[in-house]
């Protein structure tokens, strides 16, 4: 089991800024189209080491799991 | 730490979305809905009455199951806003009102687009996060007035 976790912060304005943790590669990719898909356009987008870590099978069953769900 | 993402809300739903964001964004600033004819309309007749309209600019409000001509009126004080949808689909937001300035009503009407963005990203990701079985570990309004909303979820 793999703990994913995800930080939102709504501005006054409504720009929006998140952090997801916990999620690596493929699955953090996952993450990140379905949160833009969600509230609109990428402003900017920083990656961290661990964006560069190897995924695990759970990675890739959850980015399976959120492309079903978006169908 | 993953990933840190910088997003621009676009506002693209149907009415009733777009009213329960407008409610929200009433409540906070402290407006309330209009009910029929008021003192506002017949004081503006005797003075001048400013007006003025903004628009999101990032925002479509589909049409489909909305009457011709529907919009959300409501009233802080001498001061009236109506949300509607424009001719290019847009959402709008008028604000009128006697005793203001332009510059006033457009600094007010700005600041109830902003909280209605606000309002609209929040309920969309609330529902959203739910729907994907996350469970919400803290949320808190900070001191400027950002929603902060913190997640978790387990994965196989």
């Amino acid at each position: 089991m793999a703990q994913h976790e995800v930080e939102i912060n709504i501005s006054k304005t409504g720009e929006v800024k998140v952090h997801i943790k916990g999620a690596k590669g493929k699955a953090c990719l996952a993450y990140s189209e379905w949160l833009s898909k969600l509230i609109g356009k990428v402003k900017e987008q920083q990656y961290t080491s661990e964006y560069y870590e190897p995924e695990t099978k759970a990675r890739i069953n959850l980015q399976q799991e959120l492309k079903n769900e978006g169908q | 730490m993953s990933t840190v993402l910088i997003l621009a809300p676009v506002i693209i739903s149907n009415w009733p979305v777009i009213v329960a964001a407008a409610a929200g964004a009433a409540s906070a600033l402290g407006f309330a809905a209009k009910q029929s004819v008021d003192e506002t309309v017949k004081q503006g007749q005797a003075e001048i009455q400013e007006s003025v309209e903004i628009e999101l600019a990032d925002s479509q409000v589909i049409s489909e199951g909305m009457r011709t001509g529907q919009e959300i009126v409501l009233k802080r004080g001498t001061v009236e806003l109506r949300v509607t949808r424009d001719e290019r689909g847009r959402c709008a937001v008028c604000a009128k009102g006697v005793g203001h300035t332009k510059a006033e009503l457009r600094q007010i009407a700005q600041e109830f687009t902003e909280k209605m963005t606000q309002c609209f990203v929040y309920n969309r990701v609330m529902s959203e996060l739910k729907n994907k079985d996350f469970k919400v570990v803290n949320e808190e309004v900070t001191d400027d007035q950002s929603i902060r909303i913190h997640v978790r979820r387990w994965v196989d």
